[in-house]
């Protein structure tokens, strides 16, 4: 489904990413973890198309697309879904306005009728239910005034409504206390099938204890230094990155 | 010529009483305002004035198909055409009539003007304790081309009553025509009154629109505009509270774009305690459009425990248009509570990639988050058929087929 090819991006002058190389499968989930600032916020943005950050070599190959040639709305349409780290606040636009806007501009885009009101409302209702979001929510202007924990759930609840085929969630369990992670963790886990993937981004093993990874990657300086699976998060949560960063250190110099 | 030697020639075609007289002299010799006069500083009539507007009409007819495209639709109608009344409703406990000779206040130049040659407009009165539930539809619409034409009209509304309009000034042609807009709002002790103006005119229209609004006691009064259309837009919008307890509200959108030029000016007059009033001006502004908002707030000695709050906040879209902002309060009360706010910005650039990440193309992400600009003033219109024909206006301005609506 997704192919990462040599992925090299910065911002102006500072390189972030040095060359990445990963490939997802329809039905994987996969969990990229690592320090403080070895890239992966970046990676997150750059598939999803942030335009700040300036692309200086690679591909992102995306069921035969390269997603780089794409905007980010194009990539949202074509299935591609950010749970942002730090949602944005919409003051003025209501949670079910914003969602509807989002369904109906990726349903013109792929040449159908707007969603009808019956149709939007009970899909709503199918989603609140499964992410246990109460009906006031829908009414509240997008992010204004959420808890951290109300964000994130509110990011997963328009993964719910898109139905996107990659879901990259970018620290999704940061500002999560326990119920919340849980919650969101079995929303995530319910909404999987054998036709998506997910890339899970974290920086603590704890929420792949709920969703639980198939492979997972150490991204260390903007490069994947090492690949494993899911018994890999374990053993970082348990000597944590340093046995990792010292060897690649050690192997650059 | 230009439209001052106009005037000239009509009023010496007609008959006009001393008082009349005495106006029309005062706007005369001291001509239109020019930008040396403080109230116009940003704002030039001179392009304006110096075109050759007529006065005398020469209406054509009118087509209802062309009514019904311009209207909101509701029941209650009254309906202008080039200055007639055409059409006006009945309503139990309200008295409508066309124009009426009234008094108002005789210290502006553009005020006399219209106080001294208009003959078109309308007087409303409402009885006391009289609740109007349906909505009143006003629909000015001028046929005649290249021309000057007024309009004075008067609400009175009666102790312990209620009511609501909605107003259109509409060209049905699209050449340069301008008007001189006046009305003078009386609200009398325990009422609630809500103006609505929509400004949707054509694109060479240019309107000075005053509203002149007198409280009394315990009285509420909303008046909310809605600029899109016309090319020059001048409201002066003036609140007077003398009662205790009343409450002015004033909304407004400017929308604009092209060479579109708007002035917003206000004035709430606090000369009784314990009032209250809110305004709230949300401006975008496109292509080489430009703004002026100037408002003024004036607390006399005996307004003490007033609060009054205003905010103008602005959005410049593109590089070239402009915005002149301008608060003004005079606070001779010392136990008040007085705020005002001024923001000039750009749409944020995060929350465009956030919903762009989530499909909406970057043109309807921009008129999402300028409708969720605008939505503070829109929710604050009590008549839902207006918040409606303000989301499509705004859709249309922004070029994007999208609903707000939810």
């Amino acid at each position: 489904m997704l192919k990462i090819n040599n992925l090299k991006a910065g911002i102006e002058d500072n390189q972030i990413l040095r060359g990445i190389n990963l490939e997802i499968k329809a039905g994987e989930v996969h969990a990229i973890m690592g320090p403080n600032g070895s890239g992966k916020s970046t990676l997150a943005s750059v598939i999803a198309g942030k335009e700040e950050y300036e692309v200086e070599g690679g591909s992102i190959d995306f069921e035969g697309v390269d997603l780089l040639d794409l905007t980010p709305e194009e990539r949202a349409h074509k299935g591609v879904f950010l749970s942002f780290q730090y949602p944005v606040e919409i003051p003025g636009i209501s949670v079910s306005n914003f969602i509807k806007t989002s369904i109906n501009e990726r349903r013109k885009a792929a040449g159908l009728e707007s969603m009808t009101a019956k149709n939007l409302l009970k899909m709503l209702k199918e989603k609140m239910e499964l992410l246990s979001i109460d009906k006031g929510y829908l009414s509240r202007n997008m992010n204004e005034g959420f808890s951290g924990g109300e964000k994130k759930r509110n990011e997963i609840f328009q993964m719910a409504m898109l139905e996107p085929k990659l879901s990259i969630l970018d620290e999704t369990d940061s500002g999560l206390d326990i119920d919340a992670l849980r919650i969101v963790a079995n929303g995530v886990n319910k909404l999987r099938t054998k036709d998506n993937a997910t890339i899970v981004i974290t920086h603590y093993q704890r929420l792949l204890d709920y969703i639980i990874p198939d492979f997972v990657h150490v991204l260390y300086k903007g490069k994947i230094v090492k690949s494993g699976g899911k018994e890999l998060a374990l053993e970082l949560e348990e000597k944590g990155y340093d046995w990792i960063t010292k060897e690649s250190d050690k192997q650059w110099a | 010529m230009g439209l001052i030697n106009n005037i000239k020639s009509y009023s010496e075609t007609i008959s006009l009483s001393t008082e009349k007289k005495g106006l029309l002299n005062s706007f005369l010799e001291n001509g239109f305002p020019t930008i040396k006069d403080e109230d116009w500083k940003y704002t030039s009539l001179k392009r304006i004035i110096s075109e050759d507007f007529s006065i005398e009409k020469n209406g054509n007819d009118i087509d209802a198909s062309e009514i019904s495209k311009h209207s909101l639709s509701f029941k209650n109608q009254l309906i202008f055409v080039d200055g007639e009344l055409i059409s006006s409703p009945q309503i139990k406990g309200v008295t409508i009539s066309g124009y009426a000779d009234f008094e108002s206040r005789n210290n502006d130049a553009i005020m006399n003007l219209n106080a001294s040659l208009c003959k078109n407009g309308f007087s409303i009165s409402v009885a006391k304790n009289t609740v109007v539930e349906q909505v009143i539809e006003i629909l000015f619409f001028t046929t005649t081309e290249n021309n000057f034409s007024q309009y004075r009209n008067q609400i009175i509304v009666g102790e312990n009553s209620e009511i609501k309009f909605v107003e259109k000034i509409q060209n049905l042609n699209n050449s340069t025509s301008f008007v001189n807009y006046f009305t003078q709002i009386n609200c009398d002790k325990n009422t609630n009154v809500e103006f609505n103006k929509i400004q949707n005119n054509t694109s060479n229209s240019i309107l000075i629109d005053n509203v002149d609004v007198y409280q009394k006691d315990n009285s509420n009064c909303d008046v909310n505009t809605l600029i899109f259309g016309g090319n020059f837009t001048r409201n002066n919008l003036n609140f007077e509270q003398n009662g205790n307890n009343c409450e002015s509200n004033m909304n407004g959108v400017s929308v604009l774009d092209d060479n579109q030029f708007a002035d917003n000016h206000t004035f709430v007059d606090h000369k009784s305690a314990h009032c209250r009033s809110n305004e709230m001006y949300k401006g975008v502004y496109l292509g080489k459009s430009k703004g002026v908002f100037n408002g003024k707030i004036m607390v006399r000695p005996d307004a003490q425990k007033i609060d009054a709050f205003q905010s103008n906040n602005n959005l410049l879209l593109s590089e070239d248009s402009t915005i002149d902002s301008k608060p003004q309060l005079e606070i001779y009360a010392d136990d008040v509570k007085c705020s005002h706010g001024c923001t000039i910005g750009q749409l944020d650039d995060e929350a465009l990639f956030y919903m762009r990440s989530r499909g909406i193309g970057v043109e309807e992400a921009k008129a999402v988050l300028t409708y969720a600009f605008a939505s503070e003033a829109i929710d604050n219109i009590s008549v839902s058929e207006v918040r409606l024909v303000a989301q499509k206006l705004l859709a249309d301005k922004l070029n994007v087929d999208l609903d707000f609506s939810l």
